[in-house]
């Protein structure tokens, strides 16, 4: 990586909106605007929130090979992974999975839209894109497949929130079409940015793109993928549209913030150089119905299997706001309720919406059940990871040397959250 | 983000080289963080502050502030005695972004030297340093 960061071409955008900056993944990115990140975190819960995430890195994988490369290097099993019944991931779906190394150690975490037959997109994250490029093209090896870093050729937003759907009625041209049936981690995409797609998706008139239903938020929202020239215009058009839903531009605290209280990893973080099983995100698994085995073989599996280091890694959340302060070099301790340092802390932020009522309940803003008068205060959440099983309910106290906090290890963070509501009705809501 | 030409450094301060700033009221001293450092932790959502009656050398810790992403350590501006904290700061920790110098001071200080907040930099040599960072 370069020492010099790269810039997305919002960055002036950025800058003009009042952005404060940090390097992220090699590239200097929004961490917050001039209405701070709390306003921002709440903002994608109740209303909805604009992310530049250009930074992130696009591979197209694509060939005879394909599907046999990514069943080879992907912990899901793209054969059997949607719905009950487990149907195999077809064109206009996206699967969320990870690349191991032979130790079963992330190399990064990825979702996979599939746009057309033996044709893919895996989206990685920032500066990743060489690395996993590389990892693909040596695990293919000669078999006909062709992997494109396309980076700096596709612009992504991220527009999220409950009305980031009424923004997009304003805004796509033809929005009950596009819009109608698409499924959570669906997408559908304008024959100018992907031609295999014999559909027209575009933002206005001349903004053509791929829209998918997905996000890092855990809140009902959209990715927008669209040519690098069209960028600024795409965010200039959704900012001035959203008005009345009062959308706001958000950096990356609101959105780490965000995917804390949605239980969502972040890659080389709360994920990484450890064998990646025993976690919350079994879904990147391609497990058998048992749980003992995994449906295919890939890279990394056995190792899964066998880890001869067996970590667990289970969200937390505290009962005020207080946060421990976590650094990678001297990670913060777990230590059970007999003082017993029991694993690490991998990520602590505090989590805004949400707040604890009198009985210990969390609820969240957005609950429709909240207790009268419910104005949070903001808990501490995040993810340790810890050497034997976490007991479900369990409190342990996390040590950074200078403050010890009571935490409970919880199954989820911020509850009534909107990603998975049914699009349909928003949409005859609005009409 | 502002430019440091457009952070508000009043003149009849003295500030640290951890961005925080002390003032002379009558016998004590007043201190909180500069504009600098509330602009860089981001949205304050809860201030750590010690003891009435604590004693700590000049450049130890006194307490935390906390944003959303992290939580940064508080230094003492000059040795002494706490004697007051700001208890407005409990339920509107805001106050430290919005008035850093006024609404949003940390602590009163009763200093173990009257003289030692003289030794502290002049708005000019904070300016200088803000600029080469």
């Amino acid at each position: 990586m370069s020492s010099e960061p790269k810039q997305t071409p919002l960055f002036q955008r950025h800058r003009e909106l009042g952005a404060n900056f940090s390097v992220f993944g090699g590239y200097r990115m929004p961490l917050w605007y001039p209405s701070g990140a709390k306003t921002e975190h709440l903002a994608v819960i109740c209303r909805a929130g604009l992310f530049d995430t250009s930074h992130m890195a696009a591979i197209r994988v694509s060939g005879p090979g394909a599907p046999e490369l990514l069943q080879q290097c992907c912990t899901r099993d793209l054969e059997r992974c949607f719905g009950k019944d487990k149907r195999p991931l077809m064109p206009g779906m996206a699967a969320y999975g990870a690349y191991l190394n032979k130790s079963g150690g992330v190399i990064d975490d990825t979702l996979i839209y599939q746009l057309a037959h033996q044709d893919y997109l895996s989206v990685v994250n920032a500066g990743q894109g060489a690395v996993v490029s590389d990892h693909l093209r040596t695990t293919g090896g000669n078999s006909q497949v062709d992997v494109t870093d396309l980076t700096d050729r596709l612009g992504k937003l991220d527009l999220q929130g409950p009305a980031s759907v009424a923004i997009l009625m304003k805004t796509l041209e033809n929005p009950g079409n596009v819009l109608a049936d698409l499924l959570y981690f669906s997408f559908k995409a304008d024959q100018e940015i992907f031609p295999a797609w014999q559909t027209r998706v575009r933002l206005g008139e001349n903004i053509p793109l791929m829209l998918s239903r997905s996000g890092y938020t855990g809140e009902m929202g959209f990715e927008l993928f669209v040519r690098p020239q069209d960028l600024i215009a795409a965010w200039d058009l959704l900012l001035a549209a959203g008005q009345k839903e009062e959308l706001i531009p958000c950096g990356l605290a609101a959105r780490d913030s965000l995917r804390t209280g949605a239980v969502l990893p972040l890659s080389h973080q709360d994920i990484g150089d450890w064998p990646f099983i025993h976690h919350p995100w079994h879904i990147a698994l391609a497990f058998t119905p048992d749980g003992t085995g995994f449906t295919k073989q890939f890279i990394g599996s056995r190792a899964l299997l066998e880890p001869d280091r067996p970590f667990y890694t289970c969200a937390f959340v505290g009962y005020d706001l207080r946060k421990i302060a976590v650094s990678k070099n001297a990670p913060p301790q777990v230590l059970d309720e007999a003082g017993k340092p029991a694993g690490i802390v991998l990520t602590c932020v505090t989590e805004m919406a949400i707040g604890r009522d009198s009985g210990s309940r969390v609820y969240s803003v957005s609950s429709p059940d909240k207790p009268e008068g419910f104005e949070p205060r903001g808990l501490c959440c995040g993810f340790v990871r810890l050497v034997r099983p976490p007991e479900p309910g369990e409190i342990v106290s996390l040590n950074d040397g200078r403050r010890k906090i009571r935490v409970e290890l919880t199954r989820d963070i911020r509850p009534d959250r909107s990603a998975g509501k049914d699009i349909n009705q928003i949409i005859e809501e609005l009409s | 983000m502002r430019s440091v030409d457009e952070l508000v450094l009043p003149e009849a301060l003295g500030y640290t080289e951890n961005h925080e700033w002390a003032r002379k009221d009558g016998s004590e001293v007043v201190a909180g963080i500069t504009d600098y450092a509330q602009e860089e932790l981001g949205d304050i959502v809860y201030a750590e502050l010690p003891e009435i009656g604590q004693s700590f050398e000049k450049g130890a810790e006194f307490g935390t502030v906390e944003s959303v992403k992290a939580v940064a350590e508080l230094y003492m501006p000059v040795a002494g005695e706490i004697t007051g904290i700001n208890q407005e700061l409990e339920n509107r920790p805001d106050l430290v972004n919005e008035d850093p110098y006024g609404r949003g001071w940390l602590v009163t200080i009763k200093p173990a030297d009257p003289g030692e907040i003289q030794s502290l930099m002049d708005k000019t040599a904070y300016y200088e340093l803000l600029k080469g960072l």
